[in-house]
């Protein structure tokens, strides 16, 4: 077969080019925000992350991060003696902000005081006095790097690491244990109690039975803080995500049509003549879904690309910026790209019907 | 020659618009013509050769009247059979030689292959050996827009030509050619009705045309007026 469809395309190259590039920045687009929701969906996986499976609160607490809670110290021994138990975490946590360099900074502090038989798996969250762990987006804000210093609350504080993480709304630092009692003023008292459970116990089991054993608490899987927190975050960015995806499209499906119905305008003598010799429907059809086609596959393959490549600079130099690129994302897209390309070229095919193949007459 | 008519044209009208407004283009046209024959109809601009030729090829439909090509009534199909007339039985030449400039010359006759079903290397190998014939060995690869006007209008015979059609319809197939050019395109038509034995009908107001024709016929306002039959000239 003739590659009438390509050369109709190529003929014209810098314009061909415009188009698959539009359809790349529309592509581009759909994907930044698509992977930007799942980062933000991914960020109450940060209690995931943590040591221990199930999170003992005062009641109505929806998650560390959006409420606090006081508890007693002693009750960490009585959930010590629940079934299934192998170790209980003191979890002192709370905003703090404070003064650097003229900004003021805001940051979650958390310290767990990791008992000596996890500090194996889990010493990565027990630091020595003095010290402090901070996030990438912390880090870059404070302007501090791994043994500068931050001043929190009359307390300077050496930056012993720096870890992932971090975002625009929120930032994350660990503290040590003893610090964060003298630093939040609450002797005595923990804010929450994380139970570090024994293989193949059911956290929804302890969860259930930890108000029996302790009067007057409640108890969350830590998988439940993480979907709690990733649907506070991500219920309202949904809309607004919804929107933006849609715009993408349509900006990318009107980018395919355009070019398409303008080099089928360009050419309607010749889709006349093609008519004329005897070109059914379906032929010429094909020649302008052909078009589409390649215009869609060229410009969404070039925009999952530069959307690899912007993701990537992007979280290099703003730390903010937290997106999770899923291939399957990247296919959807590109397959949604390919059936708003034969979509689009709807609009041209409809021209081609109203071409009068008599007009080759005329000189 | 064939003796049985190839092309029969029988009464042929064509008005365009309605009322006061109403214009007779072309108006109970009737001639015949038989295989290996070329009709040349003659006459001055906005007489109806082009209407009366877009009728023949079963692109424009008649207002009355029939129009018959190797005894398929090409006026009593339907619009949805008309696009295989054009593929089958009739193949066009026209004054601007309409090529698709984005193509070279062997695709542009390859394409009339592809629209007929012929694909891959058959339909490559006949389009080559098409314009071979047509004297364009040396130009099978050059893309349409670089070829010469007679060149050009070479490919487009060469094309017409591609799906073996039993009529071909050419439209001041000459008009836009030099002396030469013209030349060589009056014998290449000549030369390939004979040969194929398919019939040819020209319009024209190129009188150098008289030269290859069988049969000449005047059309003015829409009406034939006396046929002619010119001796046979051919052209060197």
């Amino acid at each position: 077969m003739v590659p009438l469809a390509r050369r109709n395309l190529f003929v014209e190259k810098g314009r061909f080019a415009m188009s698959v590039a539009g359809v790349a920045f529309a592509v581009v687009l759909v994907l930044i925000v698509v992977s930007l929701y799942r980062g933000w969906s991914d960020v109450g996986r940060f209690y995931e992350r943590l040591p221990g499976q199930v999170w003992v609160s005062q009641p109505g607490t929806s998650d560390p991060f959006h409420s606090t809670s006081f508890l007693a110290r002693a009750d960490a021994r009585r959930a010590a003696s629940i079934s299934g138990v192998r170790a209980v975490i003191p979890v002192y946590a709370r905003h703090i902000a404070f003064s650097r360099r003229g900004k003021t900074l805001d940051v979650f502090a958390m310290a767990l005081a990791v008992p000596a038989s996890l500090r194996s798996s889990a010493g990565t969250y027990w630091l020595p006095r003095g010290t402090i762990d901070v996030d990438r987006v912390l880090a870059a804000q404070a302007s501090v790097g791994v043994g500068g210093t931050i001043d929190v609350l009359g307390r300077r504080l050496r930056v012993i690491r720096i870890h992932h993480g971090g975002n625009s709304i929120f930032q994350t630092a660990f503290l040590n244990a003893g610090d964060a009692r003298a630093l939040f003023g609450i002797d005595g008292l923990v804010n929450f109690l994380l139970l570090d459970l024994r293989s193949g116990t059911d956290p929804a089991r302890v969860s259930a039975f930890v108000p029996r054993v302790l009067p007057g608490t409640e108890a969350h899987t830590a998988v439940q803080f993480a979907t709690s927190f990733g649907d506070r975050v991500t219920s309202g960015f949904l809309a607004v995500v919804g929107v933006l995806v849609g715009i993408g499209f349509v900006v990318g499906g009107a980018v395919i049509a355009l070019t398409t119905y303008t080099a089928i305008v360009e050419r309607a003598r010749e889709f006349g003549v093609l008519k004329a010799i005897g070109a059914r429907g379906g032929f010429l059809y094909r020649v302008v879904l052909e078009q589409s086609l390649i215009v869609g596959v060229l410009g969404s393959a070039l925009g999952i690309l530069a959307t690899v490549l912007v993701t990537r600079l992007l979280s290099d130099s703003v730390p903010e910026f937290i997106t999770v690129l899923r291939p399957l994302d990247a296919l959807g897209v590109f397959g949604a790209a390919l059936v708003t390309a034969v979509a689009a070229s709807y609009v041209p095919v409809h021209r081609i019907e109203r071409i009068d193949p008599a007009e080759v007459f005329r000189p | 020659m064939s003796a049985e008519p190839l092309l029969r044209v029988e009464d042929v009208s064509k008005t365009f618009g309605s009322g006061r407004t109403a214009v007779r283009a072309v108006d109970g046209v009737s001639f015949v013509t038989s295989g290996g024959e070329v009709t040349l109809v003659m006459g001055p601009s906005g007489s109806g050769k082009t209407s009366l030729l877009s009728m023949i090829g079963g692109i424009l439909r008649p207002t009355a009247g029939r129009v018959s090509i190797g005894g398929v009534e090409v006026t009593s199909l339907g619009r949805r059979a008309l696009p295989a007339v054009r593929r089958e039985l009739v193949g066009f030449v026209f004054q601007t030689f309409n090529l698709l400039e984005s193509l070279s010359a062997c695709e542009n006759v390859e394409i009339a292959l592809n629209i007929a079903g012929l694909r891959g290397a058959a339909a490559r190998e006949r389009a080559r050996r098409l314009l071979c014939e047509a004297g364009l060995e040396a130009r099978l690869d050059f893309n349409a827009a670089d070829l010469s006007a007679g060149e050009r209008q070479r490919v487009a015979i060469a094309r017409a030509l591609a799906n073996r059609p039993r009529l071909l319809l050419a439209d001041e197939p000459t008009a836009n050619l030099d002396t030469a050019a013209g030349r060589e395109v009056m014998r290449l038509l000549r030369e390939l009705t004979q040969m194929k034995g398919h019939a040819a009908v020209v319009v024209s107001h190129d009188p150098r045309l008289r030269r290859i024709a069988d049969t000449v016929l005047r059309l003015e306002d829409g009406r034939l007026r006396q046929p002619s039959h010119p001796p046979h000239v051919r052209v060197a």
